[in-house]
């Protein structure tokens, strides 16, 4: 398969060509009859040794010479001369095939098997690899092999590191050389007992991928590994626990129908699944092990042990940025229930780690509360029998919330509970890097390094405020990304993403700043409804993207409205939401929907006048961060018949996203796909479905 | 660094390999349309000639590829049938009676007769088998001997051996699997613990390399990935990151690389390419549409117990065999419902994939890779190469035209259907026959294959 022909012949005269296939032929031959026969005499080995120049890729007669060391060396007994020059004959024939062809399989790995008996010296090794190494420099059998031949010598990382230095030298181009150093480094780093100061190493490789990059910044194997290194810069730091919910210090007034009241009065008037009600712990990277044991619950209503942890993220299901855990507050009488003082505590022991190996080691505590309330009137009732009229402004009433509000109370337990990063040498060093690539852009209208300087910007402001309160450099990265735009329009969408994202932390960097976007709701017409619901609008700001979750776990009601949305990744995180509106963006496909899957106390939803059904394929999934992602549960029953003339097969990415759904009221037109038959087949299996489009199912 | 000779060897090699390409391309702009239709046109009968001729050739002038002689008979039966060409049967039986003479008695099918059995080869032998198709050829493929062969080659860590002594690699799971899935002789015993060994491959780039510790390859992402499908543990891998790593391997010559900052190369029309494919049919697979039965690392979570109740039948239900119309089949399952411990049939992996639709379009621009294909791979007088300036051989014309017909078929939903013509760079004639992405055997072989060994 990989074991490409060499080239073909050259013209050579026909009988040259038949002499040389005629000594192949009888090479071949003979030495079969004596691999059959088990011969192992001189002239045996003699043959296939030949052979093997000839042609490397021989694996046979590899395993031929490999079943005749075992028999001489049985046969010359203990003396260890004669036997370490059985092994040593080994290494010249492999030499000799390996001049002939460097890519053989077969001769790479005979070596490896001569040098693992451990009766050869090893110093001849790294010779014959620097001279093969410098002949093809990207040659991965020579890399592997080098890998393998000095853990056996048990080489040290430092003169490993000073090879790949030399290499990079040479040809700054050669990935495979970076690519090696990015393997050493990350286990010197490991390496932690070992005293040496991540500030050190991680800043010398700094100022040596520097160089190579301001020599050329058109090269890009630099790029990749200065990526590499920044990443690890970041997670070079403990995991943090950005936010939760219930936030610290919040007091919770529940009541039986499941809305969720502050102290002082109703926080959005939208009634959550008392079944499902959620704990949920927002990290700055993604975390493992977070579980009953870890994550320590203090309550009277329910015990720590019952609680199951799940991670809220569509990869790897073990990790995660958010994870949450449900209780069942179904079965306790809320219309009397005392506050309850509940406790979190993490971080008290070791377990919950960050995929660099960092342990969460500050100990976090939350404490909030969660009390019952006697409520006359049903308002879930109201909500069913009810619709959302979506699009009329004049539902929403901005300037009633202050900052007295419930819901400014709520964030300010948000903000509350995050203490400022403590400064440290890995700010230090992005600042340096900020500079020097300040100082490149100066020269040289570079786009790579134009991204990376944004990259590094948004990392040295994420490293000073977790939590991006204070975004010290938005309007810079802002810049930054339109530049890029502009210079290179095939990726504009990327740009335009990674903007959208910059934009909306800097909208709502601060609670004051936050509350410009929340609304009064008072779109219900029926006389019942005196509550007045909040609604966080971030409407019509041209946005592709949405992010700063961490932030929004509290919100029950989203308008997403008329923006560029193809992607809602990450919204998964707000478990409390229940009204959504999505209306006039650009979502394409129904599995770009797939957050919502685990939001299951999403009501209502807007999709109207999106492109979903547009195209046969999705031919922008592929631009998601996840496109394809790890979900679970799903089965369908049999006896669910569809509607005549409808066929599953056409709506499966639907059915996977509303299966488990209860949506009440849903508006899908203005969709491509939105048909007669979509909308039966949405009916069928929605079945709490009561408004499609405003019409009124029942 | 030396600043003064800032440019490297690997930039120099680069910029010739671009400035040839560019030459081709701007020459090709400047002809008049009739022109650039022949040059866009596939050489069909100097390939079907350069292929059948290599064929002939066998035994003579080729003893230098000596340990890969099942491989000359694979690139070039399957290129063939890519083409839609038959070989006479003199010709077909004396293949058929070479690699006959390649098995080993005790299992598994050397580089040539007398040469101990290899993974590569085996996998060689049998996709050439398949490719030729017909009772005689399928009928000379010893199952039984080849399992016995697949598990001698099982490692401790779930890994395959190449061969006995050998090397362990992805290349060897992807050879393993792919022989025993399409012999339907895949079991939880070959199964056990490859998934775990792939998973240890793939790097921080987001690809799969060859061996832990290496850097990311196309070959062997493309091993890799396929691999994961075929034990339904695709989920497993971070697909994101190894879509992003395959994405950004088209360059601007229009071909794929294989490693980054290395040179284009027409072969990795198909790894590459094959790579995208598969991942334009995953989403089902990934998603837990496919009843998977690797729950055990994926969630404890009680609400993932559903996904192995979906009776059988049912993803065909959901997937598409009801595209045929024959939901019956799926009601008169004599299984009935499939007990809820009772993972889904290994060997029905493969066969399942091919009715998920593409969910998405393809991840690359198939006419980029199309042009640079038929412009900068493809010879007139017959057979594909590497890049302008090399020269032909089988191997590169097998992946060539394979790459080239992943591309004309990415944006067929269904692989089954005709592509629309503008799906296809050139003349419609250029279309070849749709392949099974998972094996790289032309898909009505495959179909053949399958109904053969599932009958017997």
């Amino acid at each position: 398969m990989h074991g490409r022909p060499r080239k073909a012949p050259k013209p050579e005269d026909s009988a040259a060509l038949a002499a040389k296939s005629q000594k192949l032929r009888s090479l071949q031959s003979q030495f079969l009859s004596f691999h059959h026969g088990c011969t192992y005499s001189k002239e045996a080995l003699e043959t296939s040794a030949k052979l093997l120049e000839i042609n490397p890729e021989n694996y046979t007669a590899w395993n031929y010479r490999k079943l005749a060391v075992e028999h001489n060396v049985n046969e010359c007994g203990t003396d260890p001369d004669s036997i370490k020059s059985i092994f040593d004959e080994e290494l010249r024939v492999v030499e000799n095939a390996l001049r002939q062809n460097f890519k053989s399989y077969g001769a790479w790995h005979h070596r490896k098997w001569v040098l693992s008996k451990g009766h050869s010296s090893m110093n001849r090794e790294l010779m014959l690899l620097d001279v093969f190494q410098k002949l093809d420099s990207r040659n991965f059998h020579a890399w592997n092999y080098r890998r393998f031949v000095t853990t056996l010598m048990n080489r040290s990382l430092e003169d490993e590191l000073k090879y790949t230095e030399n290499m990079i030298e040479i040809n700054f181009s050669n990935y495979s050389a970076w690519h090696n150093r990015s393997i050493l480094l990350s286990k010197q780093l490991k390496e932690k007992d070992k005293g040496l100061s991540f500030q050190d190493v991680l800043s010398k490789e700094y100022n040596f991928v520097r160089d190579a990059l301001f020599t050329d910044p058109d090269d890009q194997s630099g790029w990749f590994y200065h990526l590499w290194l920044l990443e690890q810069t970041i997670q070079c730091e403990a995991p943090l626990l950005l936010s939760s919910w219930p936030a610290n210090g919040a007091d919770l007034i529940i009541s039986g129908n499941g809305c969720i009241h502050a102290a002082t009065g109703l926080l959005s008037g939208l009634p959550i699944d008392l079944k499902r009600f959620p704990l949920i712990l927002y990290f700055n990277q993604s975390v493992e092990g977070i579980d009953s044991s870890t994550v320590n619950v203090e309550a009277e209503i329910y015990s720590n042990k019952d609680l199951t942890w799940k991670p809220l993220s569509p990869r790897n299901s073990c990790t995660s940025r958010v994870w949450v855990a449900y209780t069942d507050l179904s079965g306790i009488d809320l219309s009397s229930l005392s506050p309850q003082r509940i406790r979190v505590r993490l971080g008290h022991c070791a377990g919950i780690m960050s995929s660099n190996g960092f342990h969460l080691n500050k100990p976090v505590n939350i404490e909030y509360s969660i009390a019952g309330k006697y409520i006359e009137i049903e308002p879930s009732e109201r909500q069913e029998n009810e619709i959302f009229s979506w699009t009329d402004d004049d539902s929403y009433n901005s300037g009633e919330l202050d900052e007295s509000s419930p819901i400014a109370l709520y964030m300010q337990a948000v903000e509350d509970n995050h203490e400022a990063a403590a400064s440290g040498w890995h700010i230090d060093i992005v600042t340096e890097e900020i500079n020097h690539f300040r100082d490149l852009l100066t020269i040289a209208d570079c786009k790579i390094g134009k991204l990376t300087l944004a990259r590094l910007l948004i990392a040295r402001d994420g490293m000073i405020s977790p939590l991006r309160n204070k975004m010290a450099h938005s309007e810079e990265v802002l810049d930054l990304y339109r530049d890029l735009i502009k210079l290179d329009p095939p990726h504009s969408k990327f740009y335009k993403d990674q903007s959208s994202l910059v934009l909306l932390q800097q909208l709502i960097s601060s609670r004051k700043a936050l509350l410009k976007y929340c609304f009064s709701y008072k779109g219900f017409k029926s006389s019942q409804s005196v509550d007045s619901l909040v609604c966080l609008r971030l409407n019509n700001l041209s946005l592709s993207r949405v992010g700063s979750f961490e932030k929004l776990l509290w919100v029950q009601f989203l308008d997403l409205s008329d923006n560029e949305l193809h992607s809602i990744e990450g919204l998964e995180a707000l478990q409390l939401l229940s009204c959504l509106n999505l209306r006039n963006n650009k979502i394409a496909s129904f599995s770009a929907l797939e957050p919502l899957r685990s939001l299951k106390s999403l009501r209502a939803l807007n999709i109207s006048y999106n492109e979903i059904g547009s195209h046969p394929v999705d031919t922008r999934r592929y631009l998601f961060t996840s496109p394809i992602s790890h979900s679970g549960d799903i089965s369908w029953k049999r006896d669910e018949d569809l509607p005549d003339g409808v066929s599953m097969e056409n709506y499966w990415e639907a059915f996977i996203v509303f299966k488990d759904l209860d949506l009440v009221q849903m508006d899908i037109a203005g969709n491509p796909v939105a048909d007669e038959k979509f909308q039966s087949f949405l009916v069928k299996i929605s079945p709490a479905l009561k408004w499609l489009d405003g019409q009124n199912l029942h | 660094m030396d600043s003064s000779t800032s440019v490297t060897v690997t930039q120099k090699e680069q910029m010739m390999v671009e400035q040839r390409v560019f030459q081709i391309y701007s020459l090709f702009a400047d002809l008049p349309p009739n022109s650039q239709s022949f040059m866009l046109e596939i050489q069909r009968d100097s390939h079907i000639d350069y292929l059948t001729n290599g064929l002939r050739g066998l035994g003579s002038s080729f003893c230098v590829l000596d340990a890969n002689r099942p491989w000359l008979c694979y690139w070039i039966l399957h290129s063939l049938a890519l083409l839609e060409e038959s070989i006479d049967e003199e010709l077909e039986n004396n293949a058929i009676d070479f690699l006959s003479r390649c098995e080993d008695p005790n299992g598994g099918y050397g580089g040539g007769p007398g040469q101990m059995p290899h993974l590569a080869t085996t996998y060689a032998a049998i996709n050439s088998l398949i490719s030729l198709g017909g009772h005689s050829s399928l009928s000379s493929i010893n199952r039984d001997s080849v399992y016995s062969f697949l598990r001698q080659m099982k490692q401790p860590n779930g890994g395959f051996r190449m061969h006995d002594g050998g090397e362990v690699d992805v290349r060897a799971c992807y050879t393993a699997i792919s022989v025993a899935s399409i012999l339907n002789i895949l079991d939880e015993r070959l199964v056990e613990h490859v998934g775990d060994f792939i998973l240890s491959c793939q790097t921080h780039e987001g690809g799969i390399a060859g061996e832990p510790g290496s850097e990311a390859h196309g070959g062997y992402t493309y091993c890799g990935i396929a691999t994961m499908i075929l034990i339904n543990e695709v989920r497993r891998l971070d697909v994101a990151a190894l879509l992003d790593w395959v994405v950004f391997r088209q360059g601007i010559e229009c071909g794929f690389q294989g490693r980054v900052n290395k040179l284009v190369d027409g072969c990795y029309s198909f790894w590459q390419g094959g790579v995208s494919a598969l991942l334009q049919r995953s989403y089902p697979i990934i998603s837990g549409l496919v009843a998977s039965e690797s729950e055990e690392y994926s969630d404890a979570d009680s609400t993932l117990s559903a996904t192995s109740d979906i009776p059988e039948c049912e993803h065909a239900a959901i997937g598409g065999s009801s595209l045929q119309g024959d939901n019956e089949a799926c009601h008169n399952n004599p299984e009935g419902t499939r007990d809820s411990s009772a993972p889904t049939n290994l060997n029905d992996v493969g066969h399942n994939f091919l009715e998920w639709k593409a969910s998405m379009g393809p991840p690359f621009n198939p006419m980029a890779l199309q042009q640079y294909i038929l412009l900068c791979s493809q010879l007139q007088e017959g057979g594909f190469r590497d890049k302008p300036g090399k020269s032909r051989d089988f191997y590169h014309t097998c992946y060539c035209l394979s790459g080239l017909s992943a591309c004309q078929y990415s944006w067929s939903g269904d692989l089954g259907s005709q592509p629309a013509p503008q799906a296809i760079l050139g003349p419609y004639s250029n279309l070849l026959e749709p392949i099974h992405p998972l094996y790289n055997i032309v898909l009505k072989k495959y179909h053949e294959a399958r109904d053969f060994f599932s009958s017997t």
